[in-house]
């Protein structure tokens, strides 16, 4: 064994270690932070980057997992949103409603599966575009949660950010192990083989169409729970803001540019694009999606595997430039 | 309501129907041909629209000559966007996950260069046919409605004669039945690719300047349409031209009739439930059900 060679095999290892203690420390060391008395402001941008890992990871367990790419994540959010704002107005614990709106959202994903998924090829897809229309719709004709002017939550306790953003991490942290779970459980094995090859994949005993249902189920169901928790913390919703397409965009957009089908990836992108962006929307209010844009038209040509494919590509050129080194010429 | 009232929204369903054909179907031939679901269709629908406003603004232009000039602008246009993407947009089997999302980015990228150009307040194109209307006893028929219905007969007819006629048709009508048999043909695959995606995207546009004259529009105008135009495509069975025309006058009348059943407010929901009927009812689409029916006789 060359030196090199030896040299590589410690890297992997050490590199395969890292992989996993590396995230997870960063994940811990996010509990610490509020520590260091940011302001309010600071720690209001870490809760909604904390949200958008939460949807970011939930849509990539159906978009990237299973390749069932969704432009109707909205839905999920708005409704979780709604029905823990319904819940807390109605007297219910907050953290009561979280999983009440986890399951009305797991509910919706049903309906919306059962039709579209019975058919292969982009139906799914573009029938959320539409999903996401009509839910709006009807959310802003629905006079009981106030239509289009939106809905109030009025909770008779003091508002303490901190408690938000432990509630959102927490949440952010629950997304990452089901999603862990999910990627290597017997289940995940099976939404890996569908997104193969569908064909292959129930020529060896797994059901495409139950298979898919289900990880859209658990995707909706912390999509929804996400929800919930931006609207206590919002304390107002509208259908124009928990429904929007732009909503939908934004949770589609960030395990694209984090990269799907990994762990890390969609965390990874929730984390940047929570982060940043408050500073693009506050700077290019009316054409950030146009960076968006452009950004997911390089992505899908240059580096499919987004910001996590990058991140691989430079590791492979550093450990090559150690390992030429050692080369004994 | 009587006889005539029913009547006046039948002839106005039709003449949405001839317009929702023209719209619907670039996206059908680009499927067909690369199975590639078009997302950005959207986004070249509001170019189109802009185009010919702009065209008619600046130049003077009549706008009907305006959709005619959106023929080749657009044509090009979709030329130079598959040279530009042409990696990430390969002829398939079946869709892929990135040629969605690619073609999803392309129409974030068009929308909000939209937004960046004109902003966002609506604009609209009037001229003197826009509120006339003809008269048939107690029959009437908008006069911009009529125009528009035969703009896009005419541009359909146009589409069929070059599907049917010419050689390039041929390969494109092979390349919907089966890539492999076209390549040892001897059809340029890439190359009748890349002009049907031409042509496609130049239907979006021409129809996008119809819509136009029909509709105010804004950089997210085209978003509606393209669901309507997925509803068309599913009714009509995602790759046959026939189809197009008859999903395309499904969609119009329940839209047009269930205006007296259902509040407006809830109009767009419309198109989904549609959708979702449809998925369940006839997978194959209408025309897949007549096929069916055909075999059996």
């Amino acid at each position: 064994m060359t030196p090199g060679t030896q040299f590589a095999a410690a890297g992997g290892v050490v590199a395969r270690v890292l992989r996993f203690a590396v995230p997870l420390i960063l994940l811990s060391a996010l509990g610490f932070v509020p520590l260091a008395d940011l302001g309010a402001n600071a720690t209001k941008v870490l809760f909604l980057t904390c949200l958008s890992i939460g949807a970011s990871v939930a849509w990539n367990i159906l978009g990237g997992f299973t390749g069932q790419p969704s432009f109707g994540f909205a839905v999920f959010y708005g409704l979780g949103a709604y029905t823990s704002a319904l819940c807390i107005n109605g007297g219910v614990n907050p953290y009561l409603s979280y999983p009440l709106a986890a399951g009305i959202a797991a509910l919706a994903s049903l309906l919306i599966g059962l039709p579209t998924f019975r058919l292969r090829g982009p139906y799914f897809a573009i029938a959320t575009i539409g999903v996401s229309e009509a839910v709006r719709v009807v959310m802003t004709n629905l006079a009981f949660t106030g239509g289009a002017s939106g809905y109030r939550i009025t909770e008779q306790v003091p508002f303490r950010q901190l408690e938000h953003y432990y509630t959102g991490l927490a949440l952010a942290a629950l997304a990452v192990v089901i999603s862990m779970l999910v990627r290597y459980s017997r289940f995940g094995l099976g939404l890996r083989a569908i997104r193969d090859d569908q064909e292959a994949a129930a020529d060896s005993g797994v059901n495409p169409y139950v298979s898919k249902l289900a990880a859209h189920a658990v995707a909706a169901a912390l999509t929804g729970a996400t929800g919930g928790v931006y609207a206590r913390y919002a304390a107002f919703i509208s259908p124009d803001g928990v429904f929007a397409f732009q909503r939908s965009v934004a949770i589609l957009l960030m395990p694209i540019i984090g990269g799907v089908n990994t762990i890390w990836g969609p965390v990874l992108g929730g984390g940047v694009y929570g982060v940043i962006e408050e500073e693009l929307t506050a700077r290019f209010p009316e054409f950030h999606l146009l960076l968006y844009g452009a950004l997911v038209i390089l992505i899908i040509l240059f580096e499919p595997g987004g910001l996590m494919g990058l991140l691989g590509r430079m590791r492979r050129l550093v450990l090559r430039l150690r390992v030429g080194s050692w080369q004994p010429s | 309501m009587t006889f005539a009232d029913y009547l006046n929204l039948v002839i106005s369903a039709v003449l949405l129907a001839g317009t929702y054909a023209a719209v619907a179907v670039g996206m059908t031939i680009i499927y067909g041909v690369m199975k590639i679901v078009n997302l950005a269709h959207a986004g070249f629908l509001m170019l189109g629209a802009y185009f010919v406003y702009e065209v008619h603004e600046r130049a003077g232009l009549h706008p009907l000559l305006g959709v005619a000039l959106a023929f080749p602008a657009f044509y090009f246009l979709g030329i130079l966007v598959h040279w530009a993407l042409g990696r990430g947009i390969p002829v398939s089997d079946e869709p892929t996950l990135p040629s969605l999302l690619l073609m999803f980015g392309l129409w974030l990228v068009l929308q909000n260069l939209g937004y960046l150009v004109w902003g966002t307040s609506d604009r609209s194109i009037l001229t003197p046919m826009t509120f006339a209307t003809l008269r048939y006893g107690e029959i009437t028929i908008p006069k911009i409605g009529l125009v528009v219905f035969i703009c896009a007969v005419l541009s359909l007819a146009a589409l069929e004669f070059v599907l049917h006629k010419t050689w390039f048709g041929r390969a494109v009508r092979a390349l919907i039945q089966n890539r492999y048999a076209c390549r040892i043909v001897g059809v340029h695959v890439q190359r009748t690719a890349r002009m049907t995606f031409g042509l496609g995207i130049a239907f979006a546009g021409a129809a996008g300047g119809l819509l136009a004259l029909l509709y105010p529009f804004s950089p997210d105008f085209g978003r509606p349409f393209l669901l309507r135009s997925f509803v068309i495509i599913v009714l009509g069975g995602l790759e046959s031209f026939s189809g197009v025309f008859l999903g395309a006058l499904i969609l119009a009348l329940v839209e047009t009739f269930s205006i007296l059943a259902i509040p407006s407010s809830y109009q767009p929901a419309i198109s989904f439930s549609l959708l979702v009927v449809a998925l369940v009812v006839l997978p194959g689409g209408v025309a897949g059900v007549i096929a069916r029916k055909r075999r059996l006789a």
